[in-house]
């Protein structure tokens, strides 16, 4: 691995959704939402892809750490490289705790019925409850 | 003998329409510039879900999904055709409403449960008017589509396909190739049979570079493909929206530039034909002073 070793310390972050790329980084540590739960991810991370769940991606720059809200997609770690792909990628300060609460409420008094309606309100309610965590959550 | 006033007149007014279809076609390419920009800024997303696919193919999975797999019988087909709101954009809304007309024709041997969906006033205009009554409208995409808003249509194809109210989606649309070339596309996104093929090019692509890397899988291949056959089915719609609206703008680019031009010409033509009228008014007054002076003599 000896393009790694001439630039150590170098973790490059891609987030992109279908619309653009919303950013291209450089960090120490990231952390990501998996379908089960939260990985971490430092440098030389072996090569991986999986797929993602609702939450928060922080990305570890020094001691700056930023925030983002990712709604699902995948995961792909190669060479240093870590590619998000998501449908949906906010910044912890533009989401707004109200607006998801409400969508809990709603999704959580509606009635459903089959397995493809009961999916899509599985679906809301955890990424309504990824987002009122975050946006709650203490800097 | 041409009345000066007239051709005056009539020059004033195409004066006037030559400004507005100038700042048109300036419009048209500050948009187009714009949509462009948005349309490449997609294809990052685009080239990676190819590349996770090839990854994923590259482990020996066997790449089947119900998305995937032609139906034997096809009840229900869907055509969705992409117009634009507005016209004066050359021929691109009738080029899209006649292949549209043609394929939905065509789909009437094919399955005997047919469903017209239009996005765009123009295109529900003209089908409106040859007697085809759409099943749904969409009106509220202009040169910027959102994918959330796409999102929603693709989400409602894929949960009727899999429930089996939807057998086969056709798509027209027109695909931009470059400023100067775009041409009218129809294409069948459901089934989706297209993703070993894009898969098998970007393989062997990946393959000339070399460098083999083993994936670990979280939770396993099969349920990612499970995941990524949708979501780049929602790509492919998304993509096709996009292509839409570019083409859009550099149809009205280029049909304002034209008309532009060709008011340009008339204005030419009419201030020669106005001159030579006040020339020769000119003249016969002057003949007749002449006359009426020689008269008296």
């Amino acid at each position: 691995m000896a393009s790694t070793e001439a630039i150590p310390n170098s973790l490059r972050c891609v987030v992109v959704t279908p619309e653009e790329t919303v950013l291209d980084t450089t960090a120490e540590f990231i952390a990501l939402p998996l379908f089960d739960g939260e990985v971490g991810i430092g440098r030389h991370h072996s090569p991986m892809i999986g797929r993602m769940g609702y939450g928060e991606l922080r990305i570890r720059n020094g001691d700056e750490t930023s925030r983002y809200y990712v709604d699902g997609g995948f995961v792909q770690v190669a060479d240093n490289v870590v590619s998000v792909l998501t449908n949906r990628s906010l910044a912890v300060d533009s989401l707004d705790a109200e607006v998801a609460e409400e969508q809990l409420k709603t999704a959580l008094s509606t009635t459903t019925t089959g397995d493809e309606q009961l999916a899509i309100r599985d679906r809301t309610i955890s990424q309504a409850r990824a987002q009122i965590r975050m946006a709650r959550k203490p800097k | 003998m041409a009345n000066p006033r007239e051709l005056d007149k009539r020059r004033k007014s195409i004066r006037n329409i030559r400004k507005i279809t100038r700042t048109m076609e300036l419009i048209a390419t500050a948009r187009f510039k714009k949509a462009m920009d948005r349309a490449s800024a997609a294809t990052a997303y685009t080239d990676r879900i190819t590349q996770l696919v090839s990854d994923l193919t590259k482990t020996g999975l066997e790449v089947s999904h119900p998305l995937l797999e032609q139906r034997e019988e096809t009840e229900n087909a869907t055509l969705l055709v992409l117009t634009a709101n507005r016209g004066l954009c050359g021929g691109f809304n009738g080029n899209l409403i006649r292949a549209g007309l043609a394929r939905w024709d065509e789909l009437q041997h094919v399955a005997p449960n047919r469903r017209l969906e239009i996005a765009g006033k123009r295109g529900i205009g003209g089908f409106r008017f040859r007697g085809h009554e759409p099943d749904q409208e969409f009106t509220h995409f202009e040169d910027k589509p959102a994918f959330d808003e796409v999102d929603e249509i693709a989400g409602r194809y894929l949960d009727d396909y899999v429930t089996g109210n939807l057998d086969r989606l056709d798509v027209v649309y027109m695909k931009f190739h470059s400023v100067s070339r775009q041409e009218v596309a129809v294409e069948t996104l459901l089934p989706l049979g297209s993703l070993a093929e894009s898969v098998s090019e970007s393989a062997a692509a990946d393959s000339a570079s070399g460098g083999e890397i083993q994936y670990e899988f979280l939770p396993s291949p099969e349920s990612i493909l499970e995941e990524v056959v949708p979501t780049s089915f929602k790509v492919k719609l998304f993509k096709c929206f996009l292509d839409s609206a570019v083409s859009e703008q550099v149809a009205r680019m280029v049909a304002m530039k034209g008309a532009t031009e060709n008011a340009g010409e008339l204005i030419k033509s009419l201030s020669m034909q106005y001159n030579r009228a006040r020339q020769g008014r000119i003249t016969s007054e002057l003949m007749d002073l002449i006359g009426g002076v020689e008269a008296i003599k």
